[in-house]
């Protein structure tokens, strides 16, 4: 185990810094100069050397990647030429609020794709499974974007049932302050009692939560489907059968604990994915998280910003990969002796 | 429980933990006091006007160096000396209640208004005002070059502040800019003002305080008003303003429809048609002080023809432009759009091919003789100067010229333009302009003046009369504007018409749209998307 988890998190390291020497190179190859989109376009040419200097944009090209890996290792992200805030503040600003949002996309995806992959499994070639297989089709298809206009246009702004837009009233900021441990809004305002935040954040979160779990929950209940399928094929499922278990009983008591272990694999990296396509969700709910500070930044040429949000979701991604392995790894000796 | 099922779970603790490690501070969000919604039950007096930005609201908060979409929010914490007025075309009173300048423009006398005080607490006085505009001048940021003809400012007695020119300069419409221009407390920090603002703290005089600031929040920021700003708060006012960022318009509209905000910055030309149908909401137009300047390479290349730039602006199809722009541009005539002293009426371009065909031949172009091959280049992802193109390339293709258009960034476009090598550069220059105050002198300085390093002037214009026109317009404004009316009409003339260095296909139009019960609104170009929320009274 020990020579695995070590080749693991080599490999792991290799990729993070490939993406370090990439979203390098992607700053330095987008055309414009930074000082410029820093200093703004009427700056005198003293300003302009100034912002030069302070981005050592005159060091040559590998000194410049030197002095970015340091700084990176030493939490330094760059200044935001957008915001002219730390890079490493602004996502440790926004990043909690997509991790809330994605956090709660996956509890209503886990919660609803298993018993509908659970469902189609146990009828499976009559209608239930064919409605689940045709919904978890559209779901993983439909595209995100489209998704999240129509239920706010139907759900918010027609029918009223919802908050259009935002991740809580923020009149509540007067009435009931709230205290961060976290920054995750629901889990500060629930650690700390305050009821009137936790409700109005949970009803701003339902829709593009809904929005962002359609993707998973498709997939998850595709998968847990086939899971299924395939573990109550074999002998142990022959034999419960044969001891005059139901074939409900069959699926949910002994097929399902197994099935569910490239279920659990497979969100995890859902997670990663999710966070991406929640970028669009959020521009649309007006959801201050990750999406858009990273439409602001693009919009804006915001080169250190964009870094940073790519180097953050790649390390999420390869975190995630991680830990999927080494779950693996841990469950099955198999995949330890590759 | 099993031990993989627990590493899972101490993974998800650990992901928890680790979030809150590096996000907490025990910080709190929010303030113990009351903030009514728009539409709530709260009376009229108390309620709050909720504007909404498409960007994030605050970038710089020092008022000295702030140049950027914070001056939504500025213009209602800050004040000037002075306030433009697009209907008189004219400074009006706003710190300062009178002022008087000497027969040659160079010395400005300006008398303070009694009784202002800061939100510090200190008072507004010539010394306090001095030393703004000198802390503002020494820190030369952002647009703090609008006070490059000051030389000596002098505060002769509390309410008196005298400024001496190197050079004749509309002084009262320099002090009424959108940026570098506020008055503040120079004292209000004991030590890095600078970072005391940045901080989101305010030293402005204006009728409201910040309240609260959360950056990359929705509502990103809130003010209060000043309990004893000089207007007072007798009759109906809007108590509080928030600024809920939200770049969706789509999501801006549901919101000012659903009765959530009280204002929407812009629209786009489906919902805005909408919005004109929709009872609850009030909509308004009014052109803005940005142009689009379609620059000609008079200095190089095919266009060094003068004849061939003039069939460039007869080629332009400019009303089929507008019609495709469904209300967010409106005619130009002339340079200087409507509002700004210096702008002139009867020079709206037309479209006219055969014109256009004629000087093609004379230079030996157009259908039937030699293929005219130009280069342009416009800002990427702007989708009126896409129009424009595409219109453009479409009329010239009839005409046998054949327009290789380059979408870019803004700052490749600026350095391909800038290229010290002229052979680098583009035949035709799309752009926008906008003078940082209420002063058509930016057009002619900025963009038509010769420039040894090129900067802004894109046509590469060199002519020693029209430089001696424009280096002559600061007096004439500050001295004789009836006489500066002229000069502005002369210079246009020969740029346009003689010269032929640019075409001019629209003004940009402000698109407004918001609640019913907002009363008083009027839009001020001089101070884009800036609501003066004072101004307006919280309707039923």
């Amino acid at each position: 185990m020990p020579r695995y988890l070590i080749r693991r998190l080599g490999q792991a390291l290799l990729v993070v810094a490939g993406v370090i020497v990439l979203t390098f190179a992607v700053m330095r190859l987008v055309p414009g100069d930074p000082a410029v989109a820093y200093a703004g376009p009427k700056a005198t040419a003293a300003e302009l050397a100034e912002a030069r200097r302070r981005f050592g944009l005159d060091d040559p090209l590998p000194v410049q990647l030197w002095n970015y890996v340091r700084d990176l290792l030493h939490g330094d992200w760059g200044i935001s030429l957008h915001t002219r805030q730390p890079v490493r503040d602004d996502l440790f600003q926004a990043f909690p609020a997509s991790l809330e949002l994605v956090g709660a996309a996956l509890i209503i995806a886990v919660a609803a794709g298993i018993p509908l992959g659970v469902a189609a499994a146990r009828y499976k070639g009559r209608l239930p499974d064919l409605s689940v297989r045709l919904s978890s089709m559209l779901a993983v298809s439909v595209p995100v974007f489209w998704l999240a206009l129509a239920l706010q246009t139907v759900f918010a702004s027609g029918l009223g049932w919802f908050p259009v837009a935002g991740e809580y009233d923020a009149s509540l900021d007067r009435t009931s302050p709230l205290h961060l441990y976290t920054n995750i809004t629901a889990v500060d305002a629930l650690i700390t009692g305050n009821w009137p935040i936790l409700t109005s954040t949970l009803s701003h979160l339902v829709l593009p939560a809904l929005v962002i779990a359609a993707y998973p929950a498709g997939v998850v209940a595709q998968m847990t489907r086939a899971a299924l399928i395939e573990e109550s094929s074999r002998d142990h499922a022959r034999l419960e059968r044969a001891l005059g278990f139901g074939e409900t009983a069959v699926l949910t008591r002994f097929a399902l604990r197994p099935a569910l272990n490239p279920v659990l694999s497979l969100i995890a990296l859902v997670f990663a994915y999710s966070i991406v396509n929640g970028f669009l969700v959020e521009a649309v709910f007006n959801w201050p998280g990750l999406g858009r500070y990273a439409a602001d930044s693009i919009r804006s040429l915001d080169t250190p910003a964009i870094a940073g949000v790519t180097l953050l979701v790649a390390v999420l991604y390869v975190v995630a990969n991680l830990a999927v392995d080494l779950l693996q790894g841990v469950v099955d000796p198999r995949v330890r002796a590759r | 429980m099993r031990w993989h099922k627990r590493l899972l779970a101490a993974g998800a603790v650990a992901a928890v933990t680790l979030t809150a490690a590096a996000c907490a501070g025990g910080k709190v969000r929010g303030a113990a006091d009351s903030t009514p919604q728009p539409g709530s039950s709260a009376s009229a007096a108390d309620s709050t006007f909720v504007y909404v930005p498409n960007l994030d609201v605050v970038t710089d908060w020092d008022p000295a160096s702030s140049y950027s979409n914070e001056i939504i929010a500025m213009e209602n914490i800050y004040e000037s000396l002075t306030r433009y007025n697009p209907q008189t075309k004219k400074a009006e009173p706003r710190l300062a209640t009178s002022w008087t300048t000497s027969s040659d423009g160079k010395k400005w006398t300006f008398t303070l208004r009694e009784g202002v005080k800061f939100h510090t607490g200190k008072p507004v006085d010539a010394a306090a005002a001095k030393a703004a505009i000198e802390r503002t001048i020494k820190e030369g940021k952002g647009a703090a070059y609008i006070w490059g003809a000051v030389k000596k400012i002098k505060a002769k007695d509390p309410t008196t502040l005298e400024f001496t020119l190197k050079y004749p300069a509309p002084l009262d419409l320099i002090a009424s800019a959108g940026y570098a221009s506020y008055i503040y407390d120079t004292t209000a920090a004991s030590g890095d003002l600078n970072k005391w603002f940045n901080e989101g703290h305010d030293a402005g005089s204006g009728p409201y305080t910040i309240d609260s600031w959360q950056k990359g929040q929705e509502t990103e920021l809130t003010l209060k008003a000043f309990d004893d700003y000089w207007g007072g708060w007798n009759g109906p006012h809007y108590k509080k303003v928030a600024y809920r960022v939200t770049p969706e318009l789509t999501t801006a509209w549901q919101l000012l429809q659903r009765g959530e905000v009280s204002f929407v910055q812009r629209l786009n030309a489906q919902l805005f048609a909408q919005a004109a149908g929709t009872d609850t909401v009030q909509t308004s137009q009014t052109p803005s002080f940005q142009n689009l300047l379609v620059l000609f390479n008079t200095a190089g290349g095919p266009l060094k023809d003068v004849r061939l730039r003039q069939a460039l602006q007869k080629a332009i199809d400019y009303d089929g432009l507008l019609a495709a722009m469904k209300g967010s541009g409106v005619a130009a005539s002339g340079l200087v759009p409507e509002g700004l002293l210096g702008s002139v009426s009867g020079m709206t371009p037309k479209q006219d091919l055969a014109g256009a065909e004629a000087l093609l031949k004379e230079a030996g172009y157009g259908p039937g003789g030699k293929q005219l091959e130009l280069t342009l280049t416009y800002a990427q992802g702007d989708s009126d100067q896409e129009l424009l193109v595409t219109l453009l390339s479409s009329a010239l293709d009839k005409l046998n010229v054949k327009l290789q258009a380059k979408p870019l960034q803004w700052t490749t476009q600026w350095d391909q333009g800038k290229s010290k090598d002229p052979s680098k550069r583009q035949d035709i220059f799309v752009m926008y302009w906008f003078p940082d105050y209420a002063d058509a002198y930016s057009w002619f300085i900025n963009v038509f003046h010769s420039e040894k390093d090129v900067q802004f002037n894109l046509s590469y214009l060199k002519n020693d009369a029209i430089d001696k026109e424009i280096d002559e317009l600061p007096a004439l404004t500050a001295t004789d504007p009836a006489a500066a009316e002229k000069a502005y009409a002369d210079l246009q003339n020969k740029i346009i018409n003689e010269q032929a260095a640019v075409a001019v296909p629209y003004v940009q139009n402000y698109q407004r749209a918001y609640a019913k019960s907002v009363e008083g609104y009027v839009d001020n170009p001089a101070y884009p998307n800036v609501v003066f929320v004072y101004d307006l009274k919280p309707g039923a």
